[in-house]
């Protein structure tokens, strides 16, 4: 069964070792730091997208090319995107915000590619990915504004006798972006490789069972091939998502008073 | 677009080039808003309602997670068990609350805001809500 297994396609594999810390030297003690699979893929990723930028951006013509018109399409759609939400004062943080959004949206098309590993289909992945965005919210906020930062927990026109109510809710709110920014990318990944993989071991499963099961076997690739479709369009949602809400909490951190 | 030289000879004072200008300019961020509100639709198309709703639950199950969480760390920290866990549940419940108010206020802007732009590119049928 080790062929149809839905979860096995989630297994990280070390490739190298980088370094070890700790431990008595024997095997499994310490803390092993490896290039794992899915390490490879991440910087995969980053090689992909950094050679179309630069391949798509190096004629630098008025007229743009068909590459380079892509490229420029991106560019305007994130940067229409993070001005609307976040105002032209949230420009300074377009290649944080493109970055991201490329990243995430490459990978998870690369997951798409049979046999291939899928690094945002684990949650410590997007985790650290929805982390970085917080702390960036918070920490350029408290430089930006100081302690003005905070009035982001108490927003104006709200009675005095209200606020300690008010307060933790919206620090606990605010605490909950990260979760709730990781969990939804992770879960939508996650999710979606399951059923494509589970439908799709019916056909194996099915086959087995000779001409009748073939010809019932037709049913689950119908929905395997369906669900790719609707695969592709998760994936770029999500990267889209995880951008609009990036580029929206930002906004917290550039005008913090809401 | 009015190519400069086409004007040259119609506007000879100074303010009708000026006037002139600044009617080009507001054209032009006309044209420019037009192009990005039409750009935030097309992104708001393929916007399925799985994953609106998705957005709306994750919302809402995060701030309790994490409501809970701080409870729980609370109780263990100053042995007021049960106590931290249980208003803080109810805090967070309330912040999940919040957050979905706030996720749908959001997008219900967006579909309002975007029909009433009537000059762009194309005609939509059906609202587009911007996130998620």
């Amino acid at each position: 069964m080790a062929g149809t297994d839905p979860i096995h396609q989630f297994v990280i594999s070390d490739i190298f070792t980088v370094f070890r810390m700790g431990g008595d030297g024997t095997e499994g003690s310490g803390l092993n730091f490896a290039f794992t699979n899915s390490a490879l893929f991440m910087v995969a990723t980053v090689v992909a997208v950094s050679a179309y930028m630069l391949l798509s951006s190096s004629q630098r013509s008025l007229v743009p090319n068909r590459l380079q018109m892509t490229s420029e399409m991106l560019y305007e759609f994130i940067a229409n995107m993070l001005r609307s939400s976040a105002g032209s004062e949230g420009m300074r943080f377009f290649p944080f915000v493109f970055s991201l959004f490329i990243f995430i949206l490459v990978g998870n098309l690369l997951g798409l590619v049979p046999y291939f590993f899928t690094f945002t289909s684990h949650i410590i992945v997007t985790f650290a990915l929805a982390m970085l965005v917080i702390l960036v919210v918070t920490i350029y906020g408290l430089m930006r504004h100081g302690l003005g930062f905070f009035k982001l927990f108490a927003p104006s026109g709200v009675p005095g006798y209200v606020l300690p109510i008010v307060i933790p809710i919206e620090i606990v709110s605010f605490l909950s972006r990260p979760i709730s920014l990781s969990v939804r990318l992770f879960g939508n990944i996650l999710a979606g490789h399951i059923t494509l993989k589970v439908f799709t071991g019916f056909v194996v499963t099915m086959g087995a069972a000779g001409w009748l099961g073939w010809l019932g076997a037709l049913l689950p690739l119908t929905m395997g091939v369906a669900l790719t479709a609707l695969e592709f369009l998760v994936a770029a949602v999500q990267a889209y998502v995880f951008a609009v809400l990036t580029s929206m909490y930002l906004n917290d951190a550039v005008h913090p008073s809401h | 677009m009015v190519n400069p030289q086409d004007n040259q000879g119609r506007t000879e004072s100074a303010g009708g080039v000026t006037r002139d200008l600044a009617s080009r300019i507001a054209s032009a961020q006309r044209a420019r808003d037009i192009a990005a509100k039409g750009a935030a639709a097309e992104g708001g198309r393929d916007n399925t309602g799985l994953a609106r709703g998705l957005r709306l639950g994750s919302e809402f199950a995060a701030a309790i997670l994490v409501g809970t969480g701080i409870g729980y760390l609370a109780d263990l920290g100053l042995g007021t068990s049960p106590w931290g866990l249980l208003i803080m549940l109810m805090v967070g419940f309330a912040a999940g609350v919040m957050n979905v108010i706030r996720a749908v206020n959001e997008m219900n802007k967006e579909a309002q805001a975007s029909p009433a732009t009537g000059a762009g590119p194309e005609q939509r049928d059906d609202p587009p809500a911007e996130t998620r």
